[in-house]
């Protein structure tokens, strides 16, 4: 029968012996001294259990077959468990401890060999002075529990991971004193990308950022992928919040950086959101909330940015949301203006055009701010609304000026993703019957940064309309002169931070120069922005901008005033010369 | 060869002031430049005055855009603008595995005074008027 012929499983005696580490090994194993010339127990070499038995000199004297499989190739009777195990590529400490294990009852080690098999090894002392050990082999059930943890696309930690991560800081935080920074980071403008060059590229984009990330770590942070482009780094330092910030800063300039993929240039950025334990709290939900508070801030400072939680966030964050309330109704309750700044020519002193820019007038906050509220209603997502407003009343109120004078409108960088911009355009002209060649469009960098194949053919239409597109607020971005090359310019308008005193900072005018001999090459104009001094004025018309825009040459006024202006004649820059 | 790229750029030199810190800075971008390069087939060249550099590498897509993303990381400069990335049609520097115009850094500083001088300064320049350049001057530098 067979049940006669196999070595019970079951037998009352193993199941004691199990539990009993000293007291019965010799009814398991037989005294393996002895045993090393007489026969085994039948059970033993049969044993799925990879068992290895030392003699009192900790050499190996006896291998069951799964122990031999486990070591296939090596001989092992008389090496030392910690010579068998390096030889198969253990991690030093991990064998040493094996082999050490004297004192205690029963050790337990994990040891990782260098084919990435894992084993769990238990010694035991034997009575005579001897010890078993018996290895399993744990590597499928580790791995799977790693994968269960990781990010398989970047192979960072995942939310779970980076949860229990945080808990286990945090314990250590209330231990004994130290400083732990948590960072919320999210891509900025990834999600066109993706959209555009699809999730293939946009995969193989998120490896590169891991990448960058994990290489401007120590190995003792945390990084994880919490979501679609949202990732969070846990970084213990004595110094905190002075090493998050660092490391806030130096991830947004990092992450910020070009890439090159597939043939594609790409740009996105970072924004991160800081918070530090146990300055601002020592529970984890309470700490992530912080770190999202501090986001969202970070987000509407404009992006591209870091801040670390600071208490009074809330109520600030309060107050942006009572504004995004309010920004919301102030279209429909018709709380919006627009007003035009002149531009002047500065070779003849006349009035070429306007910019027209918006205000908002609310009942009760007064003027609000463009810096202010234009982010909100990009993040709001209201921003293409309120520009197309802009563009209509701006054609329609330029149509009471005579001749040729033309108007500028601002265009957000939304209007190029969501396809509709020619449309806007076309229906804006032929409603209020101004024609195409008085109507400039100013764009920023922001605008060409992404799928700039799909941004290009829709400034190729609209010039072929007939209207004049123009870079705005040029040198704040990425500047990038391959642009310049690159899409159809017909007019480059030098940011205000470069005009600003250039009469006493020969950097500025270097620059300015450059700039303007540039644009002339390419066959462009240029406007300097932001003049407010005569001798400003002077700089720039020497070094060979071509128009003027700025107080100087006159404030933004209501659009009869304009008009005004035109018919009086008292133009432009070089009237306010001779004055 | 298929598939041939040309990437130029230009950055801001961030290694610490003084010669020798950038002698040995230069040297070791040098050094790990041609042993990378040459593994991977990629050719090029480096130029570097006091404040800046500006490179071109050739070679396969998938090759340039790993050592561009190696080079991106390197926080020996910053405010890298890239000029252009695009399909080449031969190599201009198929014997570089990475030419240094300016033998020595001094050689160099010595070179980038007459070089500012005369109007040199990569951040005016065009991707193509860049690349012309650093042929130019490597093709000089051959010559010397
Ligand atoms: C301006 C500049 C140019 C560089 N050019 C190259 C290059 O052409 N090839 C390269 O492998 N590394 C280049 N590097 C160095 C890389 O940033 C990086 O340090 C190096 O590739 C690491 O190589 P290693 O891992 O073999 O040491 C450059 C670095 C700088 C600052």
């Amino acid at each position: 029968m067979r049940h006669g012929l196999t070595p019970p499983r079951h037998d009352p005696d193993r199941a004691a012996a199990n539990g009993s580490p000293t007291g019965s090994d010799q009814a398991l194993f037989g005294d393996p001294l002895r045993s090393a010339s007489g026969p085994r127990p039948t059970a033993l070499p049969e044993m799925a259990t990879a068992v290895i038995i030392l003699n009192e000199d900790r050499e190996i004297e006896y291998v069951n077959a799964s122990a031999e499989a486990l070591f296939a190739g090596v001989d092992p009777i008389g090496c030392t468990m910690e010579a068998l195990l390096t030889s198969c590529g253990a991690r030093g400490v991990e064998a040493a401890r094996l082999s050490s294990a004297a004192d205690e009852p029963i050790t337990c080690t994990r040891v990782h060999l260098a084919d990435s098999r894992v084993l769990d090894c238990e010694v035991r002392p034997l009575s005579n002075g001897g010890f078993v050990l018996s290895l399993d082999d744990v590597t499928d059930h580790v791995r799977s529990a790693e994968l269960a943890n990781r990010d398989p696309l970047t192979g960072l930690a995942n939310r779970t991971l980076f949860h229990h991560q945080l808990l286990d800081r945090l314990e250590v935080v209330k231990r004994n004193s130290g400083r732990v920074a948590i960072l919320l980071i999210d891509l900025d403008r990834f999600k066109a990308i993706n959209d555009t060059l699809g999730h293939p590229l946009g995969d193989a984009l998120l490896r590169k950022v891991s990448a960058r990330l994990t290489g401007a770590l120590r190995d003792e942070d945390v990084a994880a992928r919490l979501g679609g482009d949202e990732f969070g780094v846990i970084q213990s330092a004595a110094e905190q919040p002075d090493a998050a910030e660092l490391l806030a800063a130096r991830l947004v300039d990092l992450i910020g950086r070009t890439y090159v993929l597939e043939g594609h240039t790409i740009h996105i950025g970072a924004t991160i959101g800081v918070t530090v334990a146990p300055r601002d709290g020592l529970d984890a939900d309470v700490l992530l909330k912080n770190a999202d508070l501090a986001l969202y801030q970070a987000k509407a400072a404009g992006k591209g940015t870091f801040r670390v939680y600071e208490t009074g966030m809330t109520e600030r964050i309060q107050a942006r949301r009572l504004l995004e309330i309010d920004l919301r109704r102030a279209l429909a309750l018709k709380q919006f203006d627009v007003v035009y700044q002149p531009q002047v020519d500065i070779a003849t002193g006349a009035i070429s055009g306007f910019e027209a820019l918006i205000r908002w007038q609310h009942p009760v906050r007064g003027p609000v701010s463009p810096g202010e509220f234009i982010p909100a209603a990009e993040e709001i997502g209201i921003i293409s609304a309120v520009s197309e407003w802009v563009l209509r009343t701006a054609c329609r109120e330029a149509m009471s000026w005579p001749g040729d004078i033309s108007v500028a409108v601002n265009l957000s960088p939304v209007q190029f993703r969501n396809g509709r911009l020619l449309e806007v355009v076309t229906s804006a002209l032929s409603a209020t019957g101004l024609p195409a060649s008085r109507l400039e469009l100013e764009i920023t960098e922001g605008a060409l940064l992404e799928n700039s194949d799909a941004v290009l053919a829709v400034l190729r239409s609209l010039r072929a309309l007939g209207i004049r597109i123009s870079m705005d607020d040029f040198g704040t971005g990425y500047s990038s002169l391959s642009y310049l090359q690159k899409f159809p310019l017909d007019k480059i308008k030098i940011d205000r931070s470069f005009i600003r005193n250039i009469d006493h900072e020969p950097d500025r005018l270097h620059l300015v120069r450059a700039i303007a001999a540039l644009a002339k090459g390419l066959g462009m104009k240029t406007t300097a922005e932001g003049v407010e001094t005569l001798a400003e004025l002077q700089c720039v018309r020497s070094e060979g901008c071509t128009e003027v825009q700025g107080y100087f040459t006159g404030r933004p006024v209501p659009a009869r005033e304009a008009a005004a202006l035109l018919s009086s004649g008292v133009q432009g820059s070089s009237s306010r010369e001779n004055d | 060869m298929a598939d041939l790229y040309r990437l130029v750029y230009y950055s801001r030199n961030r290694v610490a002031d003084g010669p020798e810190a950038l002698d040995t800075a230069i040297s070791s971008i040098l050094e790990a430049s041609r042993r990378n390069n040459a593994r991977d087939n990629v050719t090029g060249a480096l130029m570097f005055n006091s404040g800046c550099f500006a490179q071109v590498l050739e070679g396969r897509r998938e090759a340039i855009e790993d050592v561009f993303e190696r080079i991106q990381q390197d926080e020996r400069h910053g405010d890298v603008s890239l000029l252009a990335f695009e399909p080449a049609s031969r190599r201009a520097f198929a014997n570089w595995s990475m030419g240094f115009v300016g033998a020595s850094v001094h050689e160099t500083m010595r070179y980038s005074g007459t070089a500012e001088a005369s109007g040199f300064d990569p951040s005016r320049m065009t991707g193509d008027a860049l690349f012309e350049t650093l042929v130019r001057l490597a093709i000089e530098e051959e010559k010397a």
